[in-house]
């Protein structure tokens, strides 16, 4: 988060001489709009002119003191004339200057006053802006429930340490055999064998297959055929592994997706988890699942509309397993086809993941025809769409949505368009926080849901990629295990460089919470060598 | 002959080049005061922010201030230094589309209020 910045030797003279006497009296002066903007209006600033050139072409600014008005040219000109007159606000902008300093100036006081008068202005219940410090109680539960999949227990299973071998890779690094098409599983499953949090709980027994219903009445059981699935890529054997019992009860689950064609692996993903949360511990009715699945995938997004006319804001919140992302083309939205963009032409903007993330949280201006019924106007006004993220998940997930569908030709088509992405992912600008904050012009005031206790900074350690078309393409899956990356090409695992990864056509990444993933790399003891098979020689598999 | 007295640590007040009041104000400035008044300018600047924004105008302003300030170092750069230096560049580029759009509603808008 932010530090506060410190007074200069001007403001903070002029706030110990007048307090907020002066900031409270301007508070009567201030004007706000439902986009979030104030500035300041009375009747003498009304058309405003600067005291000494009469000009009202430049920015003009209020002296706190005495209210009179001078242009940027003659500020300094003011305080000069006028012992102590140091301190003056941009009436275009309600933001503090220092005349001396020639800079703009900030105080928590005079943001609070200004906040104080938005939400003096805008309908009350509907102003997207919540003062209130509430919920902790279950951010604490939430932290409890990240501590018990805390890796300290892996530590027990780390073990086999063959003095013998001179060259040693992770644990849990081992091909998957593809079993028809299969590589779209098998991309997916080498990125949830490495998520921190999901791993720790497969592998510290908290699933505990024994005793599963399940099993014990001869139904298939999803999570216990995890369960397996994560014993045998973690036993160290590095021969490749067919996981045909995990294909045969995903297929039990996912009915319709049941057949040796090509899958999309987004899709594969979602219906892993939702198997995972419908075969797991029925939770209570409300509140949070705390199914393993939403445990470590599970965040909250949050939507707000907001009417252009009053500024009334509706705002809803939603659960998610995973961010699916458009691609920033570069392109201006505007339907006016005169409008050219400043950016240079698609051949040279390149896609970055947070060019990809601000279109997500970028306000979005509701078509006439979809014209929002405020509850504050009582009738149909033209709006304004904002989303951002209420509650970062352990693990995130990001789709990077590669395809375009032509409802009129009917058919689709993959978008193979470079993104770039970074290995570092801090996700505080996407945060309600941030963005309901920016709304109001970044204002040094404590909105809803600043949550300075969790982190916001994520590391990668998997990145499925895809090559080819729609209908015939190929998945492989990078992981990032202790400082090296590792290509999983169904059976075969290669070590490659990070340049490699890099320049991949990303299709889904995935970002672990930053100190998750550091644990969980110290623990991952090197595995040495199996004497029997060379791993970077698998036994050949039906590819 | 008589010291002049210099009592008041302060510069004289600037002159004023023409006496204000007998000041026919200009044509820009009827206009300025007419569109104020009529809320039309008001208008107006939402209008331009909403252009300059779709077409990354503002983003473009964006990075050049954060390069500017890389450059010379975060504390050593004012808010004023920041205007000076990107009003230039942002005047030159503001997309014609956007500038004809404007004048155009100012037209209108001049013709709308024509005595």
């Amino acid at each position: 988060m932010y530090t506060n910045p410190k007074p200069c030797k001007h403001l903070a003279d002029y706030k110990l001489r007048h307090g907020l006497s002066g900031y409270n009296l301007l508070q009567e002066q201030i004007r706000t709009t439902p986009s979030g903007k104030s500035s300041v209006k009375n009747h003498q600033t009304e058309i405003p002119r600067c005291c000494f050139c009469n000009g009202y072409q430049k920015r003009l600014y209020l002296c706190l003191i005495c209210s009179s008005i001078s242009c940027s040219s003659h500020t300094l000109l003011h305080s000069q004339c006028e012992n102590g007159h140091d301190i003056a606000v941009d009436i275009e902008r309600s933001e503090l200057y220092c005349v001396l300093c020639c800079d703009q100036v900030y105080d928590p006081d005079f943001d609070k006053i200004v906040m104080l008068k938005h939400l003096m202005d805008l309908p009350r219940s509907g102003n997207g802006v919540d003062v209130s410090a509430g919920r902790r109680s279950s951010k604490r539960r939430r932290l409890c429930s990240a501590l018990e999949l805390d890796l300290k227990k892996t530590k027990q299973l780390v073990s086999m340490r063959d003095l013998r071998a001179k060259s040693c890779y992770p644990l849990g690094l081992r091909g998957l055999n593809n079993l028809g098409s299969t590589c779209f599983m098998n991309s997916v499953l080498q990125a949830l064998l490495h998520a921190p949090p999901f791993r720790n709980y497969f592998l510290t027994g908290q699933r505990n297959h024994e005793v599963c219903r399940k099993r014990s009445s001869d139904r298939l059981c999803l999570l216990c055929d995890i369960y397996v699935f994560f014993s045998a890529v973690f036993s160290g054997d590095r021969t490749p592994y067919s996981p045909a019992q995990l294909l045969y009860s995903w297929w039990q689950h996912s009915a319709n997706l049941a057949s040796y064609e090509q899958q999309d692996a987004h899709e594969f993903f979602i219906s892993v988890l939702d198997g995972i949360h419908e075969n797991g511990v029925k939770a209570r009715n409300t509140g949070e699942c705390h199914c393993v699945a939403h445990r470590v995938f599970s965040g909250q997004l949050r939507s707000d509309v907001t009417c252009m006319s009053c500024g009334y804001t509706s705002t809803t919140y939603d659960p998610f397993m995973d961010i699916s992302l458009n691609l920033d083309t570069g392109n201006c939205p505007s339907t006016d086809l005169a409008n050219k963009s400043l950016k240079p032409s698609d051949n040279t903007y390149v896609s970055t993941l947070l060019g990809c993330l601000d279109l997500f949280t970028k306000p979005e201006k509701l078509g006439s025809d979809q014209k929002f019924f405020c509850e504050n106007c009582q009738e149909r006004q033209d709006s304004v769409k904002q989303m951002s993220i209420k509650r970062l998940p352990l693990v995130l997930c990001l789709h990077i949505k590669r395809f375009e569908h032509f409802p009129v030709r009917r058919m689709s088509r993959k978008i193979d368009r470079y993104m770039q992405f970074p290995f570092c992912l801090d996700m505080n600008p996407y945060l309600s926080s941030s963005v309901v904050r920016n709304r109001f012009g970044n204002r040094m005031f404590a909105f809803e849901g600043d949550e300075l206790d969790t982190s916001t900074e994520f590391e990668i350690f998997a990145v499925v990629t895809h090559s080819g078309t729609l209908d015939s393409g190929h998945y492989v899956t990078y992981l990032h295990l202790k400082d090296q990356w590792y290509k999983c090409d169904d059976a075969w695992i290669t070590a490659v460089e990070e340049e490699v990864v890099r320049a991949s056509q990303c299709y889904m990444l995935f970002y672990a919470q930053k100190m998750l993933y550091y644990k969980a790399n110290e623990d991952l003891v090197c595995q040495p060598v199996s004497p029997r098979a060379d791993p970077f020689l698998p036994i050949a598999g039906c590819c | 002959m008589s010291a002049k007295r210099s009592s008041i640590n302060r510069p004289p007040t600037p002159d004023v080049d023409r006496d204000r009041e007998n000041q026919e104000p200009t044509l820009q400035e009827i206009i300025n005061i007419k569109m104020i008044e009529s809320g039309e300018k008001e208008r107006l600047k939402e209008l331009l922010r909403e252009r300059l924004i779709e077409c990354g105008w503002r983003d473009e302003m964006k990075s050049l201030c954060r390069a500017y300030t890389r450059k010379k170092g975060r504390n050593n750069v004012t808010v004023d230094d920041l205007v000076h230096v990107i009003t230039p560049k942002g005047r030159a580029s503001v997309p014609d589309p956007v500038k004809a759009e404007l004048l155009q509603r100012i037209r209108s808008f001049l013709a709308s209020t024509a005595t």
